[in-house]
């Protein structure tokens, strides 16, 4: 304590023996002093701030927000147009029930081609009816053979003409052509009916927008379908062709046998 | 930072200012104390307040400006996509327009059609013929054999192998079996067809409940049953082929014998001219 009182006594001492010294020294470190910061708040930069950031902030408000609350308007009426009108998930719903309930019409008509129709009672009429009505592609192959073991082969030389013959092995071909045709269309069809029933249940579990993808492939198989009966169409109508052929080849070759007929009994009653 | 920063250049300056032994030393520690609190204290470069109003202004106009109008016009834009939607592409008047319409052709036409097709158009005058006609067009699947028996009485058995040569009785026998195949086929053809008709009106029924998101599943589904109608009508194509097949090999059957009968009989005429 007594020494700081002397330091003091010293100090002073020295101010008042130094005033000017000490009236530089005192005004130094007073303007160096460091001063505590002023409250923001009555800053004027901050005040502008504060007025910049409640403009924007209005701005938003109105601008922006209010522009937005206008789109989410228009948006919510799309969505409830779209929900109601367009797209109404309860009729979507009965929409898949009704693809549901016509699945098993469907099974009931894929049974109806499935029975059994064969009718044959003979041994070889048998064998060549089991073979038109197999269905099956594989088996085309022995529709010949059965062919010839029922109705015969064609006539030889020795027999009949070769007018005949070849007409005989015509109608032989265009009759052989068609069955095979028909056991090629039984195939296809069941085919059909099969791929029918895949896009059946494909559309039970279908969105609205994935719909008509399924419906343009049931598209093409339709077009593809109807390509199938126009084959079938084209071998019934070659079929009623030769045979149409084969009415007016008799009468051909009949008018040919008659006037033979007449020149020899011409020649039997000049001879005699 | 900066109390300490003082504390340390208040002692220094001090201790120089005090022990500065003449004026021109007091005058150059004055000068250097000076430069050097300027250095250490200098406060950090004042920021202008007018770029703080241009800043606040700038980010104000592209608020007021880009962005109002980008807004605006996606404000226009989806206003005029609901106006296209509801008045162009699914206008709710056309919508129950076209529902009312089916409604209308199920009830113009479905009655009147259905009572076209399930007209009587039995024509046999005979009792055998009469059960047989019936028979054929009931559209039973179950009663084949009565079918069959009534074809029989009809048109009669195969001959015995006594009555006929075998040849003949195999083409009977052949075209027997493919006229009751195709008349069995027509049956479920015809069964196949009542299905098909109920399959149509319960699409149409659903129809009339349709909305435009629903409506392609019916699409897809009455797409599908064409593709089933189509294997239908193959499998009655396959049928007629075989009996027209079947039809002209039996004739051409006929020929095949004929040219058979006719070597038979020049080769009989010739040995009796020759044994004469």
């Amino acid at each position: 304590m007594k020494c700081f009182r002397d330091a003091l006594k010293t100090a002073k001492c020295w101010v008042v023996g130094h005033k000017l010294r000490a009236a530089v020294l005192g005004a130094v470190l007073l303007v160096v002093a460091p001063w505590p910061a002023k409250a923001q708040f009555v800053d004027p930069c901050c005040a502008i701030m504060a007025a910049g950031l409640a403009s924007i902030s209005s701005a938003l408000q109105n601008v922006i927000g209010g522009g937005l609350n206008q789109i989410l308007g228009v948006d919510q009426s799309i969505q409830q147009f779209e929900q109601n009108t367009v797209w109404p998930q309860n009729l979507i719903n009965q929409a898949r029930a009704l693809v549901g309930g016509l699945q098993g019409i469907f099974n009931q008509i894929q049974s109806l081609t499935q029975i059994r129709v064969n009718s044959a009672t003979l041994p070889n009429s048998q064998q060549l009816e089991a073979n038109l009505l197999s269905r099956n592609a594989n088996q085309i192959g022995q529709t010949s053979s059965n062919y010839t073991t029922l109705y015969g082969q064609v006539p030889t030389t020795t027999d009949a003409s070769q007018q005949v013959r070849d007409m005989v092995d015509m109608t032989d071909a265009a009759a052989q052509d068609a069955m095979k045709r028909a056991i090629e269309i039984d195939a296809l069809s069941d085919l059909e009916l099969q791929a029918a029933s895949q896009i059946n249940q494909s559309i039970q579990s279908a969105a609205p927008g994935s719909a008509p993808i399924i419906e343009a492939q049931a598209d093409a198989w339709l077009v593809r379908a109807n390509a199938y009966t126009q084959a079938a169409t084209a071998d019934l109508m070659r079929l009623r062709a030769i045979d149409l052929a084969n009415s007016s080849a008799d009468i051909k070759m009949g008018a040919t046998n008659s006037t033979n007929l007449r020149q020899q009994l011409m020649n039997l009653l000049q001879h005699n | 930072m900066h109390y300490v920063t003082f504390v340390l250049f208040g002692l220094t300056f001090t201790w120089f200012m005090v022990s500065a032994n003449s004026s021109r030393r007091v005058l150059a520690v004055t000068v250097a104390g000076i430069l050097v609190s300027t250095m250490l204290f200098a406060p950090p470069l004042a920021e202008a307040q007018g770029g703080l109003v241009q800043a606040i202004q700038a980010v104000l106009n592209v608020i007021n400006g880009m962005l109002k109008s980008a807004l605006t016009a996606i404000n226009t834009a989806r206003t005029a996509l609901t106006a296209l939607y509801q008045n162009s592409v699914w206008p709710v008047q056309l919508i129950n327009q076209a529902r009312a319409q089916v409604t209308q052709m199920i009830n113009q036409y479905r009655a009147l059609m259905a009572s076209i097709l399930n007209m009587n158009l039995s024509s046999a005058t005979l009792p055998t013929p009469q059960s047989f006609e019936t028979m054929m067009r009931d559209h039973r699947v179950n009663n084949f054999n009565s079918l069959t028996q009534s074809f029989g009485n009809t048109y009669g058995a195969i001959p015995t192998s006594v009555d006929a040569s075998q040849a003949d009785r195999d083409m009977s026998d052949m075209d027997d079996a493919l006229t009751l195949d195709s008349l069995k086929t027509l049956k479920a053809s015809d069964n196949a067809t009542d299905l098909e008709l109920q399959a149509a009106n319960s699409i149409e029924n659903s129809a009339t409940q349709a909305a435009p998101g629903s409506a392609p599943f019916m699409t897809a589904s009455a797409v599908a049953s064409s593709i089933r109608s189509q294997a239908l009508t193959q499998k009655m194509l396959a049928a007629e082929l075989r009996q027209e097949a079947a039809h002209i090999a039996h004739q051409n059957g006929f020929r095949k014998r004929g040219a058979t009968f006719t070597t038979q009989f020049r080769n009989l005429m010739m040995n009796l001219l020759q044994h004469n």
